[in-house]
C-alpha cells in the first residue's frame, strides 16, 4: 500500500527572495509556486503505518465462512450494517447418534443413541415446527402493535423483523442432505451465535428421540455479502481486496439506503 | 479416548416401529367445564387457584383415540370410532341434557348440570358392540351423533324442533333421559351439522335435510317457521350433489362436487349480499363467486370463509375477517395472502388444507400440520397466549401435527398426532 504513488504535494505561493534579474545586489520578492515542505515524502514518512480494521458479525474458531471486515472509513458502514438487521445464512452439518457436552463432535462424549428410526419426513416435521415457533418470535420481538393495519401489511410482505436487540431467531430452515447418520441443514437466522446453532442441532436430535452433534458450521451469506464476494486465503493481497471493496460498495450503499 | 467412546453403552429411546400417538389439546374458557379438566374449575389443592381461562393448548388425557370432536356453546363432545361400549364422551354445560343424562353421584335421582370431566354418554344402540360413531356435532343447546348403521341420535333442547322430534309444550329439558333416533332419510346420512338452533343432515346421495328454528330462513325450506321433522331442501341445490355442509350461527353454506357454493339463512351481515338485498334467505341460493373451484366452506356467526382447490382462503361477511383491522365487512370474498400461512419462496408448497369456523373466530390447518387462528379472542379461545383480538392469521404452537380442530364460542379442541 505504501509503495503506491501518493498524491502530489500541495503547492503554495510564497514570496521568495531571489536575486533581481537586473543585476546588482538588491533582492526582490518574486511570487513563485513552491511545494510545501511539510508534505514532502521524506518528511512525512510512510503514509500508512497502521490500518484501522473492524470486524463485522462474529465467527468463532470452529466455524468457517464469510467474515466481513471494514477498513478505515468503512468501519462507520459496519455499524450501519449492524443496524440493518439482515439475515445470515449458514450451512450446518450434523451427525446423529452422539451427544457431547459442547454440542460439537470434538467434545466429551455424554451419550450414544440409536438413530435408525429417523426418516427424512420426521426431520422435516421438526424443522417445520422450529420455523413456526421462530416465526412467532419474529413477529413478537419486532415491537409492532399487532392491532394496526400496517402490521398486517408488513406481515403479508414478510418484512416484519426485530430492529432492536432480540434473542436468536431463525427465519428459515430446511434440510439440504439426509444420509443417515449425517445430515445437512441450511439455516437463515438473525442475532445468533454459532454455539446457538450447534445447540439447535442438539435439540433436533432430542426431538427425534435420539441425539445429534454438529460437525460443521459454515456461513454462506452475511447480509449482502455472499460466498462469491468473499476472498479465499489465496487471494488475500492488495489488488483483490481493492477490487472486492469496489464491487461491494454499491451493494452496501443500496442496502443501507433501503433499510434506514 | 477413542476406545472409551466406542465402549460407551448405546441407549435406545424409540424403536423403528415407534408409532405416533394421538392426542387431544383444549384451550379457552374453562369455568363451563367445556375443557374437561376438573382441576381448572375445582383445584385439587387448597392453595391452588381456579383457572378461568386456559390461554395456550393444554393436553387432555383420554382413554381412547378420539376421531371426531365438536364444540358447542359451552360444552364439548368427543367421539371415538371404536366398537367398545363407550363411544362418545361429553363435558361442559348440561342444563338442557345436551350431553345426555349424567347421573349425579351424590343424589342418584338427579343429574349433573355442569360436567367437568369427559363422561361417557350412553346411546340407546341396538348393536352396541358393532356400530361405530362417525361424527358428532354441537349447537347452542343440542347435539347430534352420527353412527354408521343406526342413523342419527339427537339430544338436548327441542324447543324449536332441532332434535328432529315433535315439540312438546313446556317440556323440561334438564335431567331428561330422552335421546331421539332419526332413521328415515333417502340414503345413509354422512354428515351432520348443528347451527345455533337448527340441524342439517347431508346424505350420501348429495341431498340436504333440515329441521329446527327457521325465523332467519336457516332451515332453507321456503318458510320462516320452525320444523320438527327433517325435511329435504330444494331451491338451487335440488338435484345437486352436495359434498359438504357447514353452519354454526344462523347462516348455512353448502359446497357441491363441482366446486359451487350455495348459501341460505341469515344475511344481516352481508353473508349472502352478493345475490340478494334481503336480510333473510329461506331458500338455498347459488353464490356466483368467480374465485375458482371451492373445496370446503365454513360458516361462522357473522363471517364466512371458503377454501379453494389451490389452497387459498377467501373470507367475507362482517367482523374480524383476517385482513387487518381495516377490513370489517365485505360482501364479496377477499383472499387472505398465502404468505400469512407460512408460504414464501423458500417453502412454496405450503397451502391450507382445512378451514373451520367458530362463532367469531376462524381456524385454518395447513398441509404441514400447522394451525392458524384469527378473529375475536373471546375469553382466550384463540389459544395464542394473548388476550387481544387477532386481526390476521397467527400460528398456535401445538406440540404435534394438528389433524383436526373444532371451534366453539369461547373454547377450541384440536386432535393432534405427536411427532
Amino acid at each position: 500500500l505504501n509503495a503506491a504513488p501518493r498524491r502530489a504535494p500541495r503547492q503554495q505561493i510564497r514570496f521568495l527572495p531571489t536575486p533581481a534579474p537586473s543585476g546588482g545586489g538588491a533582492l526582490e520578492l518574486v511570487p513563485t509556486r513552491v511545494p510545501v515542505l511539510a508534505e514532502h515524502p521524506l518528511v512525512q514518512g510512510p503514509r500508512f503505518r497502521r490500518l484501522k480494521i473492524g470486524a463485522g458479525h462474529r465467527l468463532d474458531v470452529k466455524a468457517s465462512g464469510v467474515f466481513v471486515l471494514g477498513i478505515g472509513h468503512g468501519n462507520k458502514l459496519l455499524t450501519d450494517l449492524y443496524n440493518c438487521h439482515l439475515t445470515k445464512v449458514y450451512t450446518v452439518g450434523g451427525l446423529f447418534g452422539k451427544a457431547t457436552d459442547d454440542f460439537s463432535d470434538t467434545g466429551k462424549l455424554i451419550e450414544k443413541t440409536t438413530f435408525d428410526h429417523i426418516t427424512r419426513e420426521k426431520l422435516e416435521r421438526i424443522l417445520a415446527v422450529i420455523q413456526g415457533t421462530n416465526h412467532k418470535a419474529l413477529l413478537m420481538y419486532s415491537n409492532i402493535d399487532m392491532q394496526t393495519q400496517e402490521a398486517y401489511e408488513l406481515a403479508v410482505k414478510g418484512l416484519i423483523r426485530p430492529m432492536d436487540k432480540s434473542p436468536p431467531i431463525i427465519t428459515a430452515i430446511r434440510c439440504l442432505q439426509f444420509a443417515l447418520p449425517e445430515f445437512q441443514l441450511e439455516i437463515h437466522c438473525l442475532h445468533e451465535t454459532q454455539q446457538y446453532l450447534r445447540k439447535i442441532v442438539h435439540e433436533i436430535g432430542l426431538e427425534l428421540k435420539s441425539s445429534a452433534v454438529c460437525m460443521q458450521v459454515r456461513r454462506t451469506r452475511d447480509g449482502v455479502f455472499t460466498l462469491d464476494d468473499a476472498l479465499p486465503r489465496t487471494q488475500w493481497d492488495l489488488r483483490s481486496i481493492r477490487e472486492a471493496i469496489r464491487n461491494c460498495r454499491l451493494k452496501v450503499e443500496t442496502e443501507i439506503e433501503k433499510t434506514l | 479416548l477413542r476406545e472409551a467412546e466406542e465402549a460407551a453403552p448405546v441407549f435406545q429411546y424409540a424403536g423403528k416401529a415407534a408409532k405416533r400417538k394421538d392426542r387431544v389439546f383444549v384451550w379457552g374458557f374453562s369455568y363451563s367445564g367445556a375443557l374437561g379438566v376438573p382441576s381448572f374449575v375445582k383445584p385439587d389443592a387448597g392453595w391452588k387457584k381456579p383457572r378461568r381461562i386456559q390461554p395456550t393448548p393444554y393436553r387432555l388425557e383420554t382413554e381412547e383415540k378420539i376421531s371426531s370432536a365438536a364444540c358447542g356453546y359451552g360444552f364439548t363432545l368427543l367421539a371415538s370410532n371404536t366398537t367398545d361400549i363407550t363411544k362418545v364422551w361429553g363435558m361442559g354445560l348440561n342444563k338442557d341434557s345436551q350431553l345426555g343424562f349424567q347421573r349425579s353421584r351424590r343424589d342418584k335421582t338427579k343429574g349433573y348440570e355442569y360436567v367437568l370431566e369427559p363422561s361417557p354418554i350412553p346411546l340407546p344402540l341396538e348393536k352396541l358392540q358393532e356400530t361405530r360413531v362417525l361424527q358428532v356435532s354441537c349447537g347452542r343447546a343440542h347435539s347430534l351423533v352420527l353412527t354408521d348403521s343406526e342413523g342419527v341420535f339427537t339430544m338436548g333442547n327441542n324447543s324449536f324442533g332441532q332434535c328432529g322430534r315433535k315439540v312438546i309444550e313446556d317440556e323440561i329439558y334438564s335431567e331428561s333421559h330422552l335421546i331421539h333416533q332419526l332413521k328415515e332419510f333417502d340414503s345413509r346420512v354422512v354428515q351432520v351439522v348443528c347451527g345455533q338452533d337448527h340441524s342439517l343432515f347431508r346424505t350420501k346421495k348429495g341431498s340436504v335435510y333440515a329441521c329446527g328454528w327457521g325465523a332467519d330462513g336457516q332451515t332453507g325450506l321456503g318458510h320462516y317457521n320452525m320444523t320438527s321433522v327433517p325435511t329435504k331442501l330444494c331451491g338451487d341445490i335440488a338435484g345437486v350433489n352436495i359434498i359438504q355442509v357447514s353452519s354454526y350461527g344462523d347462516c348455512c353454506l353448502a359446497v357441491s362436487d363441482e366446486g359451487d357454493v350455495f348459501g341460505w339463512g341469515n344475511s344481516e351481515y352481508l353473508q349472502l349480499a352478493s345475490v340478494t338485498e334481503t336480510t333473510q334467505v329461506n331458500v338455498p341460493r347459488h353464490l356466483p363467486f368467480k374465485i375458482g373451484k371451492i373445496k370446503e366452506a365454513a360458516c361462522g356467526g357473522t363471517g364466512n370463509a371458503v377454501l379453494t382447490e389451490e389452497g387459498n382462503v377467501f373470507v367475507w361477511g362482517y367482523g374480524i375477517l383476517g385482513k387487518g383491522p381495516n377490513l370489517i365487512e365485505t360482501a364479496v370474498p377477499e383472499m387472505i395472502p398465502p404468505s400469512l400461512f407460512g408460504w414464501s419462496d423458500f417453502n412454496s408448497d405450503i397451502c391450507v388444507a382445512h378451514i373451520r369456523c367458530g362463532l367469531s373466530q376462524f381456524a385454518a390447518l395447513t398441509n404441514r400440520g400447522e394451525l392458524f387462528v384469527w378473529g375475536k379472542n373471546l375469553r382466550g379461545c384463540l389459544g395464542t397466549g394473548r388476550m387481544e383480538d387477532q386481526y390476521f392469521p397467527w400460528r398456535v404452537t401445538v406440540p404435534g401435527e394438528v389433524v383436526d380442530v373444532a371451534c366453539g364460542v369461547d373454547h377450541m379442541v384440536s386432535l393432534v398426532k405427536s411427532f
